[in-house]
């Protein structure tokens, strides 16, 4: 900050918010990007092959994003952090296990899986966001057990379902969905491999063009969504639902919407991860998605109460740089594998740091 | 009022901090071994007696921690700086048991399985001649994988 | 006053009230010929799992008291009770003196987080529990920074039989076999082949009475004024951020050494996710005895633990003989624990949001009286 700021800002404390980096950017923020840059600054130095780094943040980048993205319209509408994202994953498992059960295969089974999982999130989202609306102020901890008790609900309905494709369902006893199913031949790739740009086809490294246009084109749908009347009025129900009343608006009816919005991004989000992952992933596992996903648009800048596309995309690329560069650099400089940990912490302490922070605006 | 506070705060912290002295004298657990075997020292040989009938307590009621011939090993787990045992020896072949006599041994606090040698200890001979400790065999082991994931709350309570 | 509205219909409102207890009751009725457990191996496991449970369970008591939810963050002092065990293990100190010392050492560590916890659950006044419970996870990571990295190579660690064979780090499970059940066999008594572990029980019934007496001192009328309107007892003169900290530090305590009685009962523990679901399980079996987010006594306590239990022991059984497969029955546990939680933040929230718009709508009628009247 140089003289002229420094004086500006005595003049104004507004101003000083508008250009302190760190008062606007955060004190974690600060220190996470600083840490992801020397992450990268490290990575040629301990001998990574930064190409390989930059390509595999890249391909992270497009299997999280749209994830991230569905936080956007529930912190919009005052909903805050979706940890109830458990919901609409699980729509998108349904959705692609009745697109495999059905028969589709090849890259058309992954609109068809969308196709299918519609229903289901239109279903669940609706039913949660009835749920939110009586319960206005207490939703995080509500949307987390929520989100805790459909994945043990559904653990059970994976055993007990009737689906029967051999790809499935366990080998031996003919029933009951495996853990783990590959994607291979359905819908793995689907998106990723069109248009790819090869960056090291040695290592089996590639741009997923496809993957980053879809998620450009759902992140673009989303800016526009929220400039239409629709959108506006959603953005002011969450920054002062007292005066979006007042004004006409249906309150309950935008966080309705916003919350049907955030479970169908959910189950997209979910089904593009698994295209890029090339696996599905079913029981316990839809619960280790919460917690990146939340973790990601915080640190991209978002708060409690807001949250844009820029913080969707920085927060992605952010969180997964850590992801993807601690194991390599950080056990190189240390001789420690301290990745997890590092992640577990971060992610934990961006969320703590943003629900002990002073929300202004008064709604939470 | 603040003054005595801050007196009963501090004798509160003395007290706790002596409860732990003192269990960490009376809680420190040894797995102690007990030798039947000839020993040297300095020049004269002790010869084992023919068999060592060991009981943990100060008399020879009950069950017998064991019965040690020539060159076998006994062992106790005990809580504490000592162990009482109580010997009945034979010294030879056929020969009479002799009338049980009680020992107490102290063990040392730095040492996690002391082992005593029992024909040194009963001829006499200073600490260093009856006491050495025992050091586990290490053994390469394949590095553990470490599991992390909690498994979100399967399991019991 | 609406007491006296309700009176008539007072058995409907009893139900309605005790509606969870009610259904798990029901829950267990239908379980119970399913698993076919015999009476006494039943009683047994229930005795021996309220012996061991109990303690942790009334640590969430002076939280409640204090209007500060349920304290997700007890997981804070299950850590501190396992850190304390894994140094007296690696000290050698075994038997009752062994337990004793650890639950000394895991005072000053529970002391610490408690501090941590309750100075940024004040920064989080209306959202405690999430805060919270995101804490635990916080702490479970520097926890794992801890035991995984530090232990071994900073903090000293003698025991090989304890560190991972890479000479740092703590293994994936610490055996306390020489303290375990200590505190369980002292004093035991055996009656009808169910062994009742009567040291423990006193134990708790001793924590039982200092809750009690707890209740009526200044403090605790201290936590109560704060629990009814903060900004009331703020005017009365009252600190109310240290007496939220208070209450966050006390429970964290008493977990450690609920932690430290429960560890010492299975006799060895998984040293990266014994503490993970403490809070979870434990909260749910306070809410299964028919608490609430903001009242909880020590009968919710004992009857929690004791359904919640029941449910848990014939669960995996009675799931088996219905599916056939034996992972429903655990799955179908873990479910209801998070329902129950769910349910009972779910009636919480929606009375406080029914009572906001109903304050809400008595001041919109007296205005318009008001404005009726000034015509």
């Amino acid at each position: 900050m140089d003289k002229t700021d420094m004086e500006k800002t005595l003049e104004n404390r507004d101003l000083m918010e508008r250009f302190s980096f760190a008062s606007r950017f955060g004190l974690p923020r600060t220190i996470i990007a600083g840490f992801v840059l020397l992450l990268f600054i490290m990575a040629p130095i301990v001998g990574a092959d930064l190409t390989m780094q930059v390509g595999n943040v890249i391909n992270r980048f497009s299997w999280n994003a749209v994830l991230v993205l569905a936080m956007v319209p529930m912190i919009h509408s005052g909903c805050s952090l979706n940890f109830g994202i458990p919901l609409g994953i699980i729509a998108g498992l349904l959705g692609g296990t009745l697109a495999i059960q059905l028969g589709a295969t090849g890259p058309v089974s992954f609109f068809i899986a969308i196709l299918l999982a519609t229903p289901f999130a239109l279903l669940l989202g609706g039913g949660y966001g009835w749920l939110l609306n009586r319960i206005k102020g207490g939703e995080m901890m509500i949307a987390t057990y929520v989100g805790l008790a459909s994945i043990a609900f559904m653990c059970m309905m994976w055993l007990l379902l009737p689906y029967t494709s051999p790809t499935m369902v366990w080998g031996l006893s003919g029933k009951g969905l495996r853990t783990t199913i590959s994607l291979d031949g359905f819908y793995g790739g689907a998106l990723a491999n069109f248009l790819q740009i090869p960056i090291d086809p040695a290592n089996g490294l590639y741009f997923p063009t496809g993957a980053i246009l879809f998620f450009a084109l759902l992140a673009l749908g989303m800016w526009a969504f929220l400039h239409t009347k629709t959108g506006t009025a959603m953005t002011a129900v969450g920054s002062n639902p007292l005066f979006a009343r007042a004004s006409g608006i249906n309150v309950d009816k935008m966080r309705l919407l916003s919350v049907i919005m955030s479970t169908w991004l959910g189950a997209v989000g979910i089904l593009v991860y698994q295209q890029g992952f090339g696996f599905m992933q079913l029981y316990m596992a839809p619960n280790n998605m919460t917690l990146p996903t939340v973790a990601a648009i915080l640190i991209g800048g978002a708060a409690v109460n807001k949250a844009t596309i820029p913080h969707v995309i920085i927060g992605t690329i952010l969180y997964q740089s850590v992801v993807t560069l601690t194991p390599t650099v950080m056990t190189a400089m240390i001789h420690m594998d301290v990745s997890e940990v590092v992640r577990i912490i971060i992610s934990n302490g961006m969320i703590v740091y943003a629900l002990t922070r002073k929300v202004k605006g008064g709604s939470r | 009022m603040k003054s005595r506070r801050l007196i009963f705060q501090l004798a509160l912290l003395l007290i706790l901090v002596a409860i732990c002295a003192v269990m960490m004298v009376i809680g420190r657990g040894h797995t102690v071994y007990f030798d039947n075997k000839a020993v040297e020292y300095q020049g004269t040989t002790y010869e084992a007696p023919y068999k060592i009938e060991i009981h943990v307590g100060n008399n020879a009621d009950g069950d017998a921690l064991s019965k040690l011939y020539d060159n076998e090993r006994a062992s106790a787990d005990q809580i504490g700086q000592k162990i009482t045992v109580t010997l009945i020896i034979t010294q030879e072949k056929g020969g009479d048991e002799q009338p049980p006599v009680t020992y107490t041994i102290p063990l040392p606090y730095g040492m996690d399985g002391p082992i005593i040698n029992l024909p040194a200890y009963l001829a006499g001979l200073p600490e260093e001649a009856y006491l050495s400790e025992f050091i586990p065999v290490i053994t390469e082991e394949p590095e553990e994988t470490v599991v992390i994931d909690d498994g979100m709350g399967l399991g019991d309570f | 006053m609406k007491r006296k509205q309700t009176s008539k219909v007072s058995l409907k409102r009893l139900l309605q009230d005790n509606s969870v207890p009610i259904m798990f009751v029901l829950i267990c009725l239908v379980c119970l010929p399913l698993a076919g457990y015999s009476p006494a191996y039943l009683l047994n496991e229930l005795v021996t799992r309220m012996g061991r449970n109990t303690f942790l369970i009334l640590a969430l008591l002076i939280p409640i008291m204090a209007g500060m939810g349920l304290n997700f963050g007890m997981t804070l002092g299950a850590m501190a009770g396992e850190i304390a065990l894994i140094l007296v293990v690696d000290w050698q100190i075994w038997g009752i003196p062994g337990i004793i010392l650890a639950m000394i050492i895991s005072i000053p560590i529970s002391i610490l987080l408690g501090l941590f916890c309750g100075n940024l659950l004040n920064k989080a006044k209306g959202r405690e529990m999430v805060t919270s419970y995101f804490i635990s996870y916080f702490m479970n990571g520097v926890y794992q920074l801890v035991v995984l990295f530090l232990m071994g190579s900073i903090i000293p660690i003698m025991h090989s039989t304890l560190k991972l064979p890479r000479g740092y780090g703590i293994r994936n499970t610490v055996s306390l076999l020489s303290m375990r059940q200590q505190l369980d066999n002292l004093l035991a008594i055996n009656v009808g082949g169910v062994k009742i572990p009567v040291l423990t029980f006193l134990i708790i019934a001793v924590l039982c009475l200092v809750i009690i007496w707890f209740r009526r001192t200044k403090l605790g009328q201290d936590m109560r004024a704060v629990a009814q309107d903060m900004n009331v007892a703020r005017d009365a003169g009252i600190n109310v951020d240290r007496t939220r900290i208070i209450a966050i530090v006390m429970s964290t305590v008493v977990a450690g050494f609920g932690m430290i009685i429960y560890l010492q009962n299975l006799g060895n523990f998984p040293t990266y996710s014994a503490h993970t679901q403490i809070g979870t399980f434990s909260i749910a079996a306070l809410l299964v005895g028919g608490a609430s987010v903001e009242r909880a006594s020590i009968g919710n306590a004992f009857l929690g633990v004791t359904l919640f239990h029941m449910m848990f022991i014939l669960a995996p059984e009675a799931g088996t003989a219905i599916t056939g497969d034996s992972m429903i029955g655990e799955y179908f546990r873990t479910f209801v624990s998070y329902g129950v939680i769910t349910v009972a933040l779910i009636m919480y929230e929606s009375r406080k949001h029914r009572a906001k718009s109903q304050t809400g709508y008595l001041l919109a009628l007296a205005q318009k009286e008001e404005e009726a009247r000034a015509k």
